[in-house]
């Protein structure tokens, strides 16, 4: 009853890993037990000191990783127990990713890159929705330009709409400002904030931006492998 | 799955467009190219090899047979669109004017010979006209020897048999009359309507019938196919190679030359391929981290990329096969004097081996790369630092491995230089570990005592020492494998012509009495006619070996070895003769005079398998005679000396009546002196081997062509290697100059100290690839080619000269721009 109005639900998730540069085999936790409860269409923030192991849950929750105890259910589906190939079907058809490194393939044209989630997905609209959504997030014009030929605020554009393209359920974000000024810092976040309520979308964010945290519902440091809630 | 491998022609489009996969696909074209033009070149110049040994022969298949042979071979070698002609050769004694001569009689049809020509002339070693068909029915041609026995003239008649033949020709030279140096008796050429009348061929003479074919190769195989299941036990089918010792020899020496050579480019562009399979493989782990995070399988990655290696094979093959056609057909045309007549064209295995190496080579070099993509975890796109867990070294080493000896092999066809060549690489990247090792250590040392440039040229060097040494591995191989080319094509086959100089042996005189030996000698000596030694020569055959006896053995299998079925050359000798080596065993020494023992050829040996201690009874002149292996010598059957099967040592079969056999070299002008020798000494027999030997150096000069062909490709392939190579550490590179640009360094100092970075890659290699080379070539030349072997002293200083200059030049192409490029653009792209 309760799962089916959360999206994401975390029980007791540990993340330990061998600590690889001392000479006897201590292991490292990192994450230590956390519990997480996030409603469709949420926008939720995690913040916490560099090296708290933000970008680790990140990847956890997104199924990119497995963890070492505990459970990740996404839409009532408990991924931890799922293997390769069904997880990579949940991050095709729910999930999608903004990183703070924009991640675009410098061989394709900004179309190319919006395309590719659903040509992954073998979908016929391809082209069509990756016009769409370069038109909506303001690059019309520069549907042909490499990322080399863009500047740090355009790619991270061509991402969000490359982010957008499968309609995910739930979109995980990595610093999506974390390299980008000010300014074009505020406008992706405007950006990301009106697909968002455009599509339903729930938005998980790890960041250091404070202007960033603040925008989301909701607020969470990580902090000695534990997360708390945080007053916005 | 369709729509996947719409994906996947996209991403390949995508990367072709941006420049990913041209040093990659080049490599594999090159590879392609190369093994399918070398391919058809060799194939076309073996052709024509056996071409020339056919013409030798006078036809490309010759069946011969004690016994009548059967009609029906000749209707059906018409059905197989073959030429026919027949034979009938046997020995008799001629009379013209009270003169009395035994000569070698070959009765020919209308369509002798079918390949080739008759040589004709009117007067004993005079000028010679070209005839396409024999005497004509009651004409006979006489070799100029029976000429001087039986002091006839053009025009007057001998007596064959029970008919009287008019003298129409001296017979100067008849294909396949060179096939062996046994038949001593003088020529005589007849027609064969002219057999039955002379009475001379009875039931029980010795005669051997022949029946002579010619043809394209598709048609003289499917007839072969057809005859060799209905010989008889008398009955053998000799081909166009099996003409002479010599030319076989060379032959089979051209192969080798080629076939190393085309291994050697092959090898190349292999480790081209997996250097920059390798590289694309790494360049893709973002792309496929990102694939994977977005929501491909394990499986669709791995088809994707499959199905992008297979379009490339396919698309980098056919480049290769045209490129090789067209490049092979260039080359033909500017080789066009070498080769006095056109080439024969080549069938269509160099192209299917040459698109098929394509494949082989790509998935055994660049399959280990692609499998290890499926791996790329999707949390690199968090974590850059991720990478795939490395493929197996074993797999990587054994795909790689196996699949370049199959490749090897299937197309040179010679394990042993295949397993040579491949035992030498293997042995050179252990020299190389090691050799790493010590210039690791020396350069430690060196380190604290340089400034400046070269300072930090060695410590990019040390800190990167993986990747530099794979560096070096790589260049290494590259120059080794230009060298050992150069050294075959400069080297090899400059030693192989030197055992052929313009002044070898190009007539043996066979005969010689006992009595006339210091006269002949003498002859010659005083018209300036230098001879190597006249050896005895004694007819001989072997009847029982290890207590067998050969007329048991003939009965038990099939095939009987011809060396006993006829008459052996046997000789004896204290002295090794120069051209000789032992193998096993050692020569005899003073104790061995007067014992019963013998000096076997390796390949006569080998054939009736022979080793040492075995025990072999031979009847020479009616007596029994039993002699035990004592040594098993190589012969160089190109030497033009006179050579021997067997040899005893003195006072064993000197009692046995012998007659002498020497050489010597005489110029075209001074044939004349021929007629007086055998004027004074009728009963010599001169054989003239200027054809041989002008067929033995056409193949040398054909090979030669061949090499330097190859050398270009190699050239090319070796290039592609040092461009993959430089272009895999191009990032790093990149980087590293622009971090120490943004701490102050200038660029002419980071120009120098890459400069001297890879001047050091260049020495090391370098000094690499002349170890691996002197030792490559110490093996190819004892066990390969017979050649000695010294060490090349000036490849040392060259070596690693030609290393630097070719790195210098191959890798400032893309490195001259790293110390002017800007660190801010570097620093925020890598």
């Amino acid at each position: 009853m309760q799962s089916s109005n959360n999206i994401l639900v975390v029980r007791n998730l540990v993340k330990k890993v061998d600590a690889v540069d001392t000479a006897s085999s201590s292991v490292i936790t990192i994450l230590n037990g956390i519990q997480l409860e996030i409603k469709r269409s949420e926008s939720v923030s995690i913040i916490g000191a560099s090296g708290s192991g933000k970008s680790t849950l990140l990847g956890l929750l997104a199924g990119l990783d497995k963890p070492s105890e505990g459970s990740i259910i996404i839409d009532d589906i408990n991924i931890t127990e799922l293997d390769e190939d069904s997880l990579a079907n949940i991050r095709a058809r729910k999930i999608g990713f903004i990183f703070q490194s924009f991640q675009l393939l410098p061989g394709m044209t900004a179309l190319e890159n919006v395309m590719l989630p659903l040509e992954l997905l073998s979908e016929n609209n391809a082209r069509q929705r990756a016009l769409y959504l370069l038109d909506r997030v303001g690059l019309g014009e520069r549907l042909h330009h490499y990322p080399k030929q863009l500047s740090g605020g355009e790619q991270q554009r061509v991402a969000i709409a490359r982010a957008f393209t499968t309609q995910p359920e739930l979109l995980f974000a990595d610093e999506p400002t974390g390299n980008l000024d000010k300014t074009t810092g505020q406008s992706i976040i405007s950006l990301l904030f009106e697909l968002n309520m455009e599509q339903g979308t729930t938005l998980i964010i790890v960041t250091h931006d404070d202007n960033l945290a603040s925008r989301c519902e909701r607020c969470l440091l990580l902090d000695s492998g534990r997360l708390t809630n945080v007053q916005a | 799955m369709c729509k996947l491998s719409q994906l996947a022609i996209k991403l390949l489009l995508r990367d072709w467009r941006s420049g990913e996969l041209k040093v990659l696909f080049l490599s594999l074209v090159i590879a392609v190219a190369s093994v399918t033009s070398i391919g058809l070149f060799s194939q076309r110049i073996d052709r024509s090899m056996n071409h020339q040994a056919g013409e030798f022969l006078g036809a490309d298949l010759i069946l011969n047979g004690t016994t009548s042979l059967d009609e029906d071979n000749l209707s059906e070698a018409r059905k197989h669109n073959l030429k026919t002609s027949q034979t009938i050769s046997f020995s008799s004694v001629i009379v013209a004017n009270d003169e009395f001569q035994l000569a070698h009689i070959k009765a020919v049809d209308k369509n002798y010979p079918l390949l080739n020509s008759i040589r004709i002339s009117d007067e004993p070693y005079g000028d010679e006209q070209v005839s396409y068909s024999g005497p004509a029915s009651g004409e006979a041609w006489l070799a100029p020897r029976l000429i001087s026995a039986l002091k006839v003239s053009l025009n007057e008649y001998i007596e064959v048999g029970q008919i009287q033949l008019k003298v129409t020709a001296i017979l100067k030279h008849d294909p396949g009359q060179t096939t062996s140096l046994i038949s001593i008796a003088p020529r005589l050429l007849m027609n064969i309507s002219d057999v039955v009348n002379s009475g001379i061929v009875q039931p029980g003479s010795r005669v051997t019938y022949s029946q002579l074919f010619t043809g394209t190769l598709a048609d003289r195989q499917s007839f072969e196919k057809w005859l060799k299941p209905e010989l008889k036990a008398d009955e053998t089918l000799v081909g166009g190679t099996e003409s002479s010792q010599a030319i076989n020899s060379a032959v089979e020496k051209a192969r080798q030359y080629l076939s190393l050579a085309s291994m050697l480019s092959v090898l190349l562009s292999g480790i081209a391929i997996a250097m920059s399979a390798n590289r694309y493989a790494q360049r893709h782990y973002d792309q496929v981290a990102l694939m994977r995070c977005i929501g491909s399988t394990q499986s669709n990655i791995l088809q994707i990329y499959i199905t992008q290696l297979i379009l490339l094979g396919v698309t980098a093959a056919a480049c290769g096969v045209v490129t090789g056609y067209i490049a092979q057909q260039m080359l033909s045309l500017l080789l066009h004097d070498v080769f006095s007549s056109q080439l024969p064209s080549a069938g269509v295995y160099p192209y299917i081996i040459g698109f098929m190496s394509g494949f082989i080579t790509l998935i055994g070099f660049s399959l280990p790369a692609i499998l290890r993509l499926r791996s790329v975890s999707p949390l690199r796109v968090l974590r850059h630092e991720l990478s795939p867990l490395p493929i197996q070294a074993w797999l990587v080493y054994s795909l790689a491995a196996s699949s370049i000896v199959l490749l090897m092999w299937w197309q040179s066809g010679n394990l042993t230089i295949t397993l040579l060549v491949m035992t030498g690489t293997f042995l050179c990247i252990l020299a190389l570990l090691v050799l790493s090792i010590l210039l690791t250590t020396l350069s430690r040392i060196l380190y604290p005592t340089l400034s400046g440039p070269w300072k930090l040229g060695l410590q990019q060097i040390l800190r990167n020492q993986r990747q530099n040494q794979l560096q070096i591995l790589s260049l290494g191989l590259s120059l080794f494998i230009l060298m050992i080319i150069y050294l075959i094509h400069s080297d090899l086959l400059d030693r192989w012509k030197n055992q052929l100089p313009d002044n070898a042996p190009n007539h043996f005189v066979i005969n010689i009495q006992q009595y006339e030996i210091e006269p002949v000698r003498s002859f010659l000596k005083s018209r300036q006619i230098y001879t190597e030694g006249i050896y005895p020569m004694i007819r001989g055959r072997i009847t029982s070996i290890n207590g067998k006896l050969v007329s048991e053995m003939a009965t038990e299998t099939k095939k009987l070895d011809p060396a006993l079925k006829r008459d052996l050359n046997l000789s004896w000798m204290n002295k090794l003769q120069q051209n000789n080596r032992i193998l096993r065993g050692n020569w005899f020494d003073a104790n061995s005079n007067g014992k019963p023992l013998i000096s076997i050829e390796e390949g006569l040996a080998r054939r009736l398998n022979l080793v040492m201690g075995d025990n072999l009874i031979f009847s020479i002149a009616d007596q029994r005679i039993v002699a035990t292996v004592h040594n098993i010598r190589k012969v160089d059957w190109e030497s033009f000396q006179p050579n021997f099967f067997i040899i005893f040592p003195e006072n064993v079969i000197n009692k046995f009546p012998a007659t002498y056999i020497s050489s010597f070299y005489l110029d075209k002008t001074e044939k004349k002196l021929l007629n007086e020798l055998i004027r004074e000494y009728p009963t010599l027999t001169v054989l003239e081997l200027d054809d041989i030997m002008n067929q033995v150096r056409s193949i040398m000069d054909k090979v030669s062509a061949a090499i330097k062909f190859v050398m270009l490709f190699v050239l090319v392939a070796g290039l592609m290697v040092m461009t993959a190579s430089i272009q895999s550490s191009m990032e790093s590179r990149s980087r590293n100059a622009a971090i120490m640009r943004t701490l102050g360094a200038s660029r002419s100092y980071l120009r120098n100290s890459l400069l001297a970075e890879i001047s050091l890659l260049g020495i090391f290699s370098g000094l690499l690839a002349v170890i691996g080379t002197e030792f490559i070539a110490y093996l190819l030349y004892l066990k390969i080619f017979d050649l000695d072997y010294q060490l090349h002293i000036t490849l040392w200083i060259t070596g690693p000269l030609i290393g630097i200059s070719i790195i210098l030049l191959t890798s400032w192409i893309y490195l001259r721009k790293i110390p002017d490029q800007s660190p801010v653009k570097i620093l925020r792209y890598s």
